[in-house]
């Protein structure tokens, strides 16, 4: 491996995703300008909130409502700190986009009972994209602090009364306790799935129904996924490396056991 | 964005290698390697960053002429790149660019400590092969009243996308009877993703030096498995807590309602009207 990108990309998923804030802004300082913007848009970070000051209410903040130093609001759709000629969708999009912000709010308390969401639509060329956003932490009760960020990326593609679905979702999970008898533990990381899909859109409407439909259905993977990789699998690993009980037990007794198979064989032989 | 000096990229490149997860130190160095693009600047400025890595992670080698592995420790560096294997009382010198051992040679410097050291080197080594699978462990006599224990356990499976490392350093002074130990365990799953498990603890125990060097060396690794056992148990059950408390109260599987969400239903309801109005 010797394109840059390809190592960067590589260097990021072996360093500890606890640090991938700080990791990420040493590499850029390794890397050429042209490299470092295509970094930054190719690697997800923690999500960070930001109150609106026209409507009082938190928006996320990100690479994808980002323009310059400023950051769009999906409530008021204004930049902050003010930005007189900053990106913004078109108007058909922006209804979208008002919409989208509604029915994932209500998506957002069903299955997260609190934390914040946002979703940015902009276009592309012949296409355009939709970002939903969810960040919940946790409630930090029993020396437990928790962070889930999710972060849904759609390509859509309108092709007459149907469309094509192009789904990349990242969901970073950050665990964290501490005890006496523990000392501390930190359990935390990211997992990427894709995903696409065709869906008739008739109406306006439609096409939040069917974005919805596929966060719902990746998120209930990918939580079963995460479940299976962060209390599942690096556990066994833990326990692969030492083992509670005691190894020459076992041994002994897979010897015994042998030496009873060999004895049952003899006898049948003879 | 400013240029940065060579030399700050090479800090940069040390971290880096510094936070390397187990058995993926040379995956990070060719990666970092291409990004710096400079391997003479990078080669005389990351050495003693590969040596702190080494000697800190306990990296393991089997020196040519002994059929076991050997720790690489900062506790058995007698020279220049040379280190102490204190069971064969032989030393061996280590490139830590390659982790290659070489030049293996009789290392004649007894302690007046070794009686102990090698009781508890025989304890130590029962113990470490009836918890640890594929555990490695030294024991080294550091002065006249210091021991350390060094135990490490890896297992790398890089082709499904894991790797694992469990290490402890005990040092045990017999004047005092203060045992000390700092353990740290280190797992890396990146199928699709990259999710790590961080773990340590420290320990400050006490136990009492006696005549009798076998004596002493059981209490002490009875300490240290008592500690051990406890250690890991709550591991274990801190998995159990955060997958039952932490986990569960950031997303549910299904809403309270124990049905997925009508999403047609929502639109309808609240937003469909807006978005028909043209």
């Amino acid at each position: 491996m010797s394109d840059p990108y390809d190592c960067a990309l590589d260097l990021m998923r072996r360093l500890p995703p606890q640090n991938v804030e700080e990791n990420l802004a040493k590499l850029l300082d390794l890397v050429s300008p042209e490299l470092a913007d295509d970094l930054l848009s190719a690697i997800d970070q923690p999500l960070k909130v930001k109150r609106c000051s026209k409507t009082g209410r938190d928006f996320l903040v990100c690479d994808y409502n980002r323009d310059g130093d400023s950051y769009r609001s999906p409530w008021s759709n204004e930049y902050e700190p003010e930005l007189l000629d900053g990106t913004v969708p078109s108007r058909t999009l922006r209804k979208l986009e008002v919409a989208a912000n509604e029915a994932f709010d209500t998506y957002r308390e069903m299955y997260y009972e609190g934390g914040v969401s946002s979703v940015y639509t902009f276009d592309i060329d012949d296409k355009f994209a939709v970002v939903v956003l969810i960040k919940k932490v946790g409630d930090g009760l029993k020396r437990m602090k928790g962070a889930w960020d999710s972060i849904h990326v759609f390509e859509v593609q309108e092709r007459g009364r149907n469309a094509h679905y192009k789904l990349t979702s990242t969901i970073m999970l950050y665990m964290l306790t501490s005890s006496q008898e523990l000392g501390t533990m930190n359990l935390s990381g990211s997992m990427t799935r894709q995903s696409e899909q065709d869906y008739p859109v008739d109406d306006p409407a439609a096409h939040i129904v069917n974005i919805g439909r596929m966060v719902e259905e990746m998120e209930l993977k990918m939580r079963n996924s995460l479940q299976e990789v962060y209390f599942g699998k690096t556990k066994d690993i833990v326990n692969d490396l030492r083992s509670l009980g005691s190894l020459e037990e076992t041994r002994r007794q897979a010897k015994i056991q042998q030496e009873l198979v060999g004895r049952l064989m003899e006898r049948n032989a003879r | 964005m400013e240029d940065i000096s060579i030399e700050d990229k090479v800090k940069i490149a040390s971290g880096f290698l510094l936070a390397s997860p187990p058995g993926e130190v040379n995956d990070v160095f060719n990666d970092v390697r291409t990004l710096v693009d400079d391997d003479k600047a990078l080669e005389s400025g990351i050495l003693t960053t590969l040596e702190e890595y080494n000697t800190e992670q306990l990296i393991t080698v089997i020196p040519p002429g002994l059929d076991y592995e050997v720790i690489v420790s900062k506790h058995g560096k007698v020279d220049l790149d040379r280190y102490l294997d204190p069971r064969s009382k032989k030393s061996f010198q280590f490139d830590h660019i390659r982790l290659v051992a070489t030049e293996l040679k009789d290392h004649t410097e007894d302690l007046p400590i070794e009686d102990f050291r090698a009781a508890v080197e025989t304890e130590a080594h029962k113990y470490v092969n009836d918890h640890y699978p594929n555990g490695v462990c030294s024991v080294y006599g550091l002065d006249e009243n210091n021991i350390a224990i060094a135990i490490v356990d890896n297992k790398y499976n890089p082709n499904n996308y894991w790797n694992g490392r469990w290490l402890a350093t005990w040092v045990y002074n017999r004047e005092t009877g203060a045992l000390k130990g700092a353990t740290k365990v280190h797992v890396h799953y990146y199928e699709d993703g990259n999710v790590q498990l961080n773990s340590d603890k420290k320990s400050d125990s006490t136990v009492t030096f006696k005549e009798d060097v076998t004596v002493t060396a059981k209490a002490i690794v009875k300490e240290i498995t008592t500690f051990d056992k406890r250690y890991h148990t709550a591991v274990n059950n801190s998995y159990e807590e955060l997958a039952e408390n932490a986990f569960k109260g950031l997303r549910r599987a299904l809403p309270l309602t124990r049905n997925k969400l009508d999403w047609n239903k929502i639109m309808n309801y609240k937003i469909g009207n807006e978005l028909s109005q043209k």
